[in-house]
């Protein structure tokens, strides 16, 4: 039944531009968060009422086959936690209500594709959702269609072209060793194949590709471009969740439900996950605007997902994922944060900006949490992922790489320190005198986000005690 | 009867000591009625206490640490002597630091001192005792601080030296329980058999000997002298101090551990009390300063006294203790002599004083008879008890008895100059009104004086029945009062004090007056240098400790100050080095992004099929 997680959101799309145009702008807003809800919520019901329901009438028309496990599920609530604080933020920001509708129409195409991407059971559907959700990222991004943001859209086009090229190459060498697209027949018949240059020239266009797309370390380049120019609902949605959909997630998939782990896979792991967390991290450092402060800490962020995925285990993948979770929200939360502040001031320029903690205390107090969250501060959400993390990376035996993943803590803490104290702390600016805090759209999207960063860093332990379990039978072995 | 007797004696100077902090400063009177009552309770209780046995148990958190006292017969003698000295010099004091600040504090710690020591007398448990122990640096601290503006760092100086010892002390306490496997004084009788034991020994005669005053640690007495207020150094360093390191000396030597006179410890120790006499009279014989004259004789008796204990003998044991107690009489009796010059000249520098003998009779022959005793004249206390401990001196080795003659020579030469100095020769101009002291503080001066006479005269009553007793068995049946039995040691005796008098009338002669008279031993080839070297404090342990603490905080600075650089200074700059340098190669030319996505993807293809 899960099928129609990817066709709802999809026929909805045909719905609502095709008759009643008028009465569909105004409702467009409340059933894509309708939408999003149903979405977040789906993922607690148990599997036997809805997972495990088949609906063959579907299965045979559309030729694709879904699957959901622990991981997909994750990756979908993130999606519609994400895809909802766009939403809600977007009512504030995007002020004209044309524009407005058509940023639902393409959030809930993209919606449609992440979750194909999230369900999909073979390389070749899979390659179709991810194309669906890049071109409405590009969509997004030039969304205001200013200079700066139809350039880095093309910037993105052109390597996003590049990584395309790359896995559908990389494709077409799997479909010729193993005859299939399906993950289980190439997994089984990667098996029995012997490691051959064929092979590895497929892996290597995969993870090049997946690579671009997850926006590492020296794959990065469009990224902090895109992120930056977007507006901001935009931002809070590519950096909350499309690139990690995209590029992370499909990694994430590939390599355990495809390819399976080897020494080399694991090394370039370590190699470029390391990398990303060290030096998205020293970039952020220097960085005096906000939005591409965060970019880069998203770089940086990343770096650690690959980390645990690195490390090859059950525990590490388990901490990838929780850790893709604790992105999207702090990420997210940061994002609306800077969303407001921009909204307030008219600037991003964290060196012009002081002392705004007591014009807009709300901000400051989500704000914060979300950086500490990211630097990983106990007990909020992110440093028990963190830890999760470095735990599996010191039991794995790549101690070094564990030690890395703390100094790059300690990075994350100093640049969103550097933040907190030019932007929130400092002796208050005359030019900033009159700030106002944001409005109600804004505040309550972040406050959401900040409770849901305090609330699951409280109840880690539980999560971490019944999530990792279910990460046991994913790796095997 | 007994068992509140002995709760008082400990409970009514605590109370009164306690309340006396906050009687308010104008209450002049009311300070000095608690003080002589409190004081005069006190030794009325010590009296009423005298000469029984009995201990008082109060089990407390089933642990070990009982809260027990021992009444018997030494512990009883010291409550005595304390009470004795604490109420003469409460009297005394009462008078002399009239026009004072911080009077209530200065008596408040006096009582308290009275507190803590009559609670170490009784203490049974070691570790209560300890606990007490503590108390009185407490009280030490105290009553050097109210001094003058030099006072607080001299207090600071005392505080750190007694409380790194009592550190050691405490350290031997821990391995005493180890050893003995209880802490209560009465049941610990430990042979010196293995160097553990040894150990013990050392450290715990390191907290004795040290709170006696001995060298090398003594170098806040001599500061504390011109610094605290007299009545401070009468009763302290004068009479408790050494009253109470002696008192804890022979208990280690004799109930703790069993000390014999073959021992390296006993020769230890009898070397560590040679050398005390020695180097402090050396040191006593150039000061120019009444008071500090007096502080070096307050280390240099205490050398006696553990040269005596330390023989292991009957005879030193008993030497020693009744030189402890003599020394607490005459030198506090000293102490009070420069007081009242103090008082009435208004200066205790010699070379300001002189022919005060006329104006100052009284005061003058308590000095006579209290610089006597301390020299050894006959028929004074000192002479019987310092013949006791060249007696037993001179069994264990001829060095020791020649370290404790030529102390001798020196402490007469030395008490020559100072009686010539202060009380002899003309009358200085400013000093021409001078009157004699009030009568409040000749009382204490003349009952000391007499008592060193009486003690003298009639030895065997404190012989008899004051210190043979403590050592019960260990007297192995000798009666040490009376005269002395060794006639040979007597005459060196006197031909030693002749010629200390010699000595004096030549110097006095060459250099034409008193105070110069000892200058040709201060200026003699040899010893010149080395007495400009310890005017420098070049042999004080607390300086070199000092300059040992200054070098360690500038080491711990200076590798501080380097982790600091590498931690805020290089890292950072480092930090923001490479990320100004990444910032510089992001040009936002897409086709540089795309020349790294391809080193990158090269790279990969380089791990995945070459390696």
């Amino acid at each position: 039944m899960y099928a129609l997680l990817v066709l709802v959101p999809f026929f909805s799309l045909l719905a609502l531009n095709l008759p009643f145009r008028e009465l569909n702008r105004r409702l467009a807003f409340g059933f894509a968060a309708i939408l999003f809800l149903l979405q977040m919520g789906l993922v607690f019901i148990p599997d036997v009422y809805f997972w495990r329901v088949h609906l063959s009438f579907f299965a045979n028309i559309f030729h694709f086959q879904l699957a959901a496990d622990i991981l997909s599920k994750v990756v979908l609530f993130c999606i519609g936690l994400v895809s909802l604080t766009a939403l809600c933020v977007s009512r504030s920001l995007i002020k004209e209500s044309e524009e407005r509708f058509n940023f639902i129409n393409i959030i809930l195409l993209a919606v449609a594709g992440m979750n194909g991407v999230a369900l999909a059971q073979d390389i070749f559907s899979l390659y179709v959702f991810l194309e669906i959700t890049a071109v409405s990222s590009f969509i997004l991004i030039a969304f205001e269609k200013d200079i700066l943001g139809l350039e880095s859209s093309f910037k993105y086009i052109v390597l996003s072209a590049v990584a395309t090229v790359l896995m559908i190459a990389g494709i077409a060498i799997l479909m010729f060793i193993a005859g299939s697209t399906n993950f289980s027949v190439i997994h089984s018949a990667l098996l029995s194949q012997n490691r051959n240059l064929l092979l590895s020239l497929s892996i290597g266009l995969f993870l090049s590709a997946l690579f671009i797309k997850a926006g590492l370390m020296p794959f990065h380049g469009w990224l902090p471009d895109a992120y930056t120019a977007a507006p901001a609902p935009v931002s809070i949605f590519l950096a909350g969740i499309v690139t990690k959909v995209a590029g992370v997630y499909c990694l994430i998939r590939i390599i355990l439900s495809v390819i399976g782990f080897n020494d080399q896979l694991k090394g370039i792991l370590l190699l470029v996950g390391a990398f990303s967390a060290i030096f998205g991290a020293l970039s952020a450092l220097t960085q005096s605007d906000f939005k591409r402060m965060l970019s880069y800490s998203s770089i940086s962020q990343i770096g650690y997902i690959i980390l645990g995925l690195g490390s090859g285990t059950a525990l590490g993948v388990a901490g990838a994922t929780l850790h893709i979770f604790n992105h999207a929200v702090f990420k997210s939360l940061l994002f609306v944060n800077s969303a407001a502040v921009e909204s307030q001031t008219g600037s991003r320029d964290i060196d012009k900006m002081n002392g705004l903690a007591k014009q807009m205390p709300w901000t400051s107090l989500t704000s914060i949490l979300g950086s500490l969250s990211c630097a990983g501060i106990p007990p909020l959400a992110g440093f028990w992922s963190k830890l999760v993390i470095i735990i599996a990376l010191w039991l794995a035996g790549y101690k070094i790489y564990a030690v890395i993943a703390v100094l790059g803590s300690l990075l994350t803490l100093a640049y969103f320190l550097a933040l907190q104290r030019k932007l929130f702390f400092a002796q208050p600016n005359d030019e900033f005198k009159n700030i106002k805090e944001a409005g109600f759209g804004l505040i309550f999207p972040a406050f959401f986000l900040a409770a849901l960063i305090v609330g699951a860093g409280i109840l880690s332990p539980w999560i971490l005690s019944n999530f990792i379990l279910g990460f046991n039978s994913l790796v095997g072995g | 009867m007994m068992v509140q007797a002995l709760l008082l004696i400990l409970i009514i100077p605590l109370i009164s000591g306690v309340i006396m902090f906050f009687i308010p400063k104008k209450e002049r009177r009311a300070q000095e009625g608690l003080l002589i009552i409190a004081s005069l309770a006190n030794f009325i209780l010590a009296v009423s206490l005298f000469p029984q046995n009995f201990t008082y148990r109060l089990p407390w958190l089933d642990s070990g640490i009982e809260l027990s006292f021992r009444l018997y017969n030494f512990s009883s003698f010291m409550l005595l002597s304390t009470a004795f000295f604490g109420f003469l010099i409460a009297l005394y004091s009462v008078i002399f630091m009239r026009g004072r600040n911080f009077l209530n504090q200065f008596y408040g710690y006096f009582l308290l001192c009275i507190f803590f020591s009559n609670a170490v007398f009784l203490s049974d448990n070691l570790l209560v005792l300890f606990f007490f122990w503590e108390g009185l640096l407490l009280s030490l601290f105290g009553m050097i601080a109210v001094g003058n503006k030099e006072a607080f760092k001299t207090a600071t100086k005392a505080f750190i030296i007694i409380g790194v010892t009592d550190l050691c002390m405490m350290l031997g306490i821990a391995l005493t329980g180890h050893l003995s496997g209880t802490m209560t004084l009465s049941k610990i009788n430990l042979p010196l058999n293995n160097p553990l034991a040894s150990i013990t020994f050392i450290l715990l005669m390191i907290g004795a000997i040290s709170k006696g005053g001995a060298m090398p640690f003594h170098s806040w007495i001599p500061d504390a002298a011109t610094d605290a207020p007299l009545p401070f150094m009468s009763f302290v360093p004068g009479a408790m101090e050494k009253l109470l390191g002696i008192y804890f000396l022979t208990r280690i030597s004799l109930d703790l551990f069993q000390l014999n006179a073959q021992s390296g410890l006993s020769t230890l120790l009898m070397s560590i009390g040679g050398i005390t006499i020695i180097l402090a009279v050396m040191m006593a014989l150039i000061q120019k300063d009444y008071k500090r004259l007096l502080s070096y004789h307050a280390i240099s008796q205490v050398g006696y006294m553990i040269l005596g204990v330390g023989t292991a003998l009957p005879a030193g044991i008993v030497g020693g203790l009744f030189h402890m107690i003599n020394n607490a009489l005459y030198k506090s009796g000293l102490f009070l002599t420069a007081g009242s010059v103090e008082k009435q000249a208004g200066t205790t520098d010699l070379g300001k004083l002189g022919g005060l003998g006329r104006v100052m009779p009284v005061t003058f022959g308590c000095f006579l008879i209290t610089a006597l005793a301390i020299s050894g004249v006959w028929p004074f206390n000192g002479f019987f008890s310092k013949e006791l401990v060249y007696d037993a001196a001179i069994e264990r080795g001829m060095i020791f008895y020649l370290a404790a003659v030529v102390g001798s020579f020196f402490t007469a030469a030395s008490f020559l100059k100072l009686g010539h100095a202060a009380f002899l020769g003309k009358l200085s101009s400013q000093n021409e009104k001078t009157k004699e002291a009030a009568g409040a503080m000749l009382i204490p001066m003349i009952v000391i004086a007499a008592a060193c006479v009486i003690f003298g005269l009639f030895n065997q009553l404190p012989l008899k029945y004051l210190i043979q007793p403590i050592l019960g068995d260990r007297l192995e049946g000798h009666n040490f009062s009376g005269f002395p039995v060794n006639i040979t040691l007597v005459v060196i005796t006197f031909v030693v004090l002749f010629l200390a008098l010699a000595n004096h009338l030549f110097g006095a002669k060459i250099k034409g007056s008193g105070l110069a008279a000892l200058d040709h031993i201060r200026y003699a080839p040899a010893l010149s240098k080395i007495y400009d070297l310890a005017e420098k404090r070049l042999f004080d342990p607390y300086h070199w400790g000092l300059g040992l603490v200054n070098i360690i905080s500038k080491l711990s600075l200076g590798i501080d100050r380097g982790i600091n650089w590498l931690s805020d200074g290089l890292s950072v700059r480092l930090a923001y080095g490479l990320s100004s340098g990444i910032r510089k190669a992001h040009t936002g030319n897409y086709s540089v992004y795309l020349s790294w996505s391809i080193a990158g993807m090269l790279i990969i293809f380089v791990i995945l099929i070459i390696l």
